[in-house]
């Protein structure tokens, strides 16, 4: 005897069943932006080595609002696109312990945070010191 | 005595030998506050249409049977309770991403299918016989795992996992928590075998972290947290197998 069919859904408009996927869109799409402004640094070391005059150019570029409001919406990403790694970052990690007792996620997540912000510091002290 | 509350519940039909694709169908029910949304369906079972058909055996969130989408959230019908939909209308439709195969009933074979491919049982790291009496561990170790044994099969977690709807080859939450149950078990040592499922590009690398699987499960499982912890690993012994070429593609493996 044959099995009646089956029905099998597809997967059209799924980003509409539920607020997870939303966010989780969103957190990926903040990525494009990251990855847009890398390109544009790029495009600013290119023109560094191509001579003064065109990183002028490059530079001059940064007056123009429509820049500006990339360069605005690109950090708001970046933060958006952070504060979302850094969440995820206990779930990569194995359960650790110390002393005995298990290290919770917000440690975790805290830790990071104090390392990136030393780190930073770190590089902004350095760039000011090389500046002057 | 005054009447008893109603609540509409509007549950996805489908009988492939009449229809061609799932179709709603409203049925009023009065409900008191102690019930479950599965007694709400065996309600319309017993009293309305004794063609619905659904899957249920416990009725306490322990077979892992009675899943559905319930307002579009994967949801085990005896743990959710109709008071908290009233009321209505409910939606309660068969569970996201598998093939129906009657009203709320789905095809799970692919899931069980995958579930023998994981060596989800324990794997002996050292020889051992019934005399040498039971196999003990100790509360820390067990730590280790425990929220991964919880695991009671109830695909909630695949419902909430789009990456499985794209590619049902993906092995999937509770496949791979399963797997991790064992991998992290001091007592056992079959990891080798299961490195093979884990690198899989079916394996671990078939989840990009959406992450909803974790909420959606009843039995705070957190399968996304199994699948990730694997990826650091399995990218190593991918970079480690390009560094020594000779034990590339699993030649080492038996
Ligand atoms: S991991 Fe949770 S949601 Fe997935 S099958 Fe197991 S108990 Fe159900
Ligand atoms: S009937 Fe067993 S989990 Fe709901």
């Amino acid at each position: 005897m044959s099995r009646p069919p089956v029905y099998r859904p597809s997967m059209r408009g799924w980003w509409q069943r539920h607020p997870a996927y939303r966010r989780y869109l969103l957190r990926e799409g903040s990525s494009a932006l990251l990855a847009a402004y890398a390109l544009w640094l790029l495009a600013g070391l290119v023109s560094l080595a191509a001579g003064e005059a065109a990183y002028e150019r490059w530079r001059e570029l940064h007056g123009n609002p429509w820049v500006f409001g990339v360069h605005l919406a690109a950090l708001l990403a970046a933060l958006y696109h952070a504060v979302t790694w850094f969440r995820l970052l206990p779930l990569t990690l194995p359960a650790l312990r110390w002393g005995g007792r298990r290290i919770t996620d917000r440690t975790l997540v805290r830790g990071a945070w104090l390392t990136y912000v030393a780190l930073s510091v770190g590089v902004w002290l350095y760039l000011l010191g090389g500046v002057r | 005595m005054s009447e008893p509350a109603k609540i509409t519940l509007e549950v996805q039909r489908y009988h492939p030998e009449q229809d061609s694709g799932p179709r709603w169908q409203r049925y009023t029910v009065p409900y008191t506050a102690e019930m479950s949304v599965l007694e709400g369906l065996q309600y319309i079972k017993d009293h309305l249409d004794g063609s619905l058909t659904f899957r249920w055996s416990c009725r306490m969130a322990i077979c892992g049977s009675c899943g559905c989408m319930i307002d579009g959230e994967p949801e085990l019908a005896c743990h959710v309770f109709l008071r908290d939909y009233a009321p209505g209308p409910v939606r309660v439709a068969a569970l996201d991403h598998f093939p129906i195969q009657r009203d709320l009933v789905i095809d799970h074979s692919d899931f069980l299918e995958k579930l023998e491919t994981v060596h989800s049982y324990l794997i002996p790291a050292e020889e051992r016989t019934p005399a040498d009496g039971t196999h003990r561990q100790t509360p820390q170790a067990m730590a280790d795992y425990y929220d991964y044994a919880q695991c009671i099969n109830c695909l909630l977690c695949y419902a909430a996992c789009p990456q499985y709807g794209w590619h049902p080859d993906f092995a999937g939450p509770a496949a791979l928590a399963l797997l991790q149950r064992y991998n992290l078990d001091d007592r056992d040592g079959g990891h080798r075998l299961r490195e093979r499922v884990i690198d899989a590009e079916q394996g671990v690398w078939g989840c990009t972290l959406v992450g909803y699987c974790s909420e959606v499960c009843p039995k705070g499982v957190d399968p996304a947290r199994a699948i990730n912890q694997n990826k650091a690993g399995s990218a190593a012994r991918y970079l480690l197998g390009w560094w020594r070429p000779g034990r590339r593609r699993g030649e080492d493996r038996e």
